[in-house]
């Protein structure tokens, strides 16, 4: 037995180890299915999928990697958070900080960025996979509901966090997409109010954004996705091959 | 210690009563009378999945984990890379007085900007945003034709009307992007050049 050998069984014996995992690497059915249904990230999945739902091009991840990206953005985030003020005197060099003084605050940006305009992208494929597929049928329907709602949460989540940097880009596009809520019919004045805390972008919708991007968005999207998530288990798993 | 087991000679099988025998007791062949012996056992399991469908399933560790580990990991890649070697715009300090010479939505909207220019505001900027988020999420609930039916072939009307509403909504965000310019207005990208910014 090599030396790294003995290390490895000497960890995988020791108590701490086997009290964090409680069975040994799972290579037979049983504890295969033991692995799935005991631990709480895996058991989001059933013990087994049908066949033609783990070939890449029935699904090609779509979903997957649009809640994987959820995630990469909540955590890139948070890490953002840390050295941004959601105030109109500061955002700014906030994030000319970030991208010149913070470790890794360049890289992060970046990365948030692209996985959010990526994210969008691909919740909208992952809605036109499952509408080729016609997977809103019947006992799906109100899945598919939950979807629009969550593709509607993404737009939202990507919108606010668009105001963020408050540079001219931010300004603008803001302007333009909020400008679009005021030409509703009847209630254009209180919706723009609503959404911008005043009638133009200002030091107050980037307070408003701010929150709603990094904490009720996010929420709202985590509860959501988990109704998501148990509804395709209690539809019957995912939707029949073609 | 006091409950051992009887041994073995007191539970000999008696011959079944001759007024008492049942069919499966006529059935029985005496052991000396029997023309076979005793090869190999076949597991029930195996008797039993002839008469059922076949199993179209596997197990989801390691086959769909496996998957979706190695799509993270080639998303994280990719992810890496662009963050590297593309940084994300930043330009300078917002400014409500100066209106920049292109100033356009997010790309996801740019197909309802694009529809500013041609429809009246509250067409282009709530009626339709509204249609298509109501309609998307009723789309189950109107499409009762051919309930069963997944494939596309099976339901032409649906998958045209949708490939259609795509299509146009691909289009208007195409032209937003590509060819509009300064002031929103129609320009040619390979004369006037590339307006935007993700």
């Amino acid at each position: 037995m090599s030396f790294l050998e003995r290390v490895d069984q000497t960890i995988r014996r020791s108590p701490v180890f086997r009290s964090i995992f409680r069975n040994p690497y799972p290579n037979d059915e049983r504890s295969r299915a033991y692995a799935v249904m005991n631990n709480v990230f895996l058991h989001l999945h059933p013990v087994r999928v049908r066949q033609h739902a783990v070939k890449f091009a029935y699904t090609f991840c779509l979903g997957g990697l649009s809640f994987f990206l959820f995630l990469v953005l909540t955590v890139t985030g948070v890490y953002l958070m840390f050295f941004y003020a959601p105030s109109a005197t500061q955002a700014y060099s906030d994030i000319l900080q970030i991208q010149s003084q913070v470790p890794f605050g360049l890289l992060t940006r970046n990365i948030h960025r692209w996985a959010a305009h990526l994210m969008v992208f691909f919740v909208f494929l992952h809605m036109m996979r499952v509408f080729y597929h016609g997977a809103y049928k019947p006992p799906r329907e109100f899945n598919w509901v939950v979807g629009v709602v969550l593709l509607f949460l993404t737009l939202f989540l990507s919108f606010t966090g668009y105001l963020l940097p408050w540079d001219q880009i931010a300004y603008w596009a803001i302007t333009i997409g909020s400008n679009m809520a005021g030409y509703a019919p009847l209630f254009n004045t209180p919706s723009k109010t609503l959404l911008l805390a005043g009638l133009e972008v200002s030091g107050n919708t980037l307070l408003r954004f701010y929150v709603l991007h990094i904490m009720v968005f996010p929420l709202v999207a985590a509860v959501f996705l988990a109704v998501h998530f148990w509804r395709i288990r209690k539809d019957g798993g995912i939707s029949g091959p073609l | 210690m006091t409950d051992q087991k009887a041994p073995p000679e007191h539970r000999v099988v008696l011959p079944v009563d001759p007024a008492r025998r049942t069919e499966i007791d006529k059935q029985r062949v005496p052991m000396s009378a029997r023309p076979y012996r005793l090869l190999a056992l076949v597991k029930q399991d195996a008797v039993v999945r002839v008469q059922k469908e076949p199993d179209d399933t596997v197990m989801t560790w390691p086959h769909l984990l496996s998957i979706e580990f190695l799509a993270a990991v080639f998303m994280s890649v990719f992810l890496l890379f662009m963050g590297l070697f593309v940084n994300a715009p930043l330009e300078e300090l917002a400014n409500p007085n100066v209106t920049p010479e292109v100033a356009k939505a997010p790309w996801y909207f740019l197909g309802l900007q694009e529809l500013l220019a041609y429809f009246h505001p509250t067409v282009a900027g709530a009626l339709v945003p509204l249609f298509v988020l109501v309609g998307a999420a009723m789309i189950p609930f109107v499409d009762r034709e051919n309930i069963r039916a997944n494939r596309p072939s099976d339901r032409k009307t649906a998958v045209v009307l949708f490939s259609l509403f795509c299509g146009l909504g691909l289009v208007l965000t195409f032209l937003g992007i590509f060819f509009r310019g300064p002031g929103y207005a129609f320009t040619l990208p390979w004369v006037s050049g590339f307006h935007f910014s993700l």
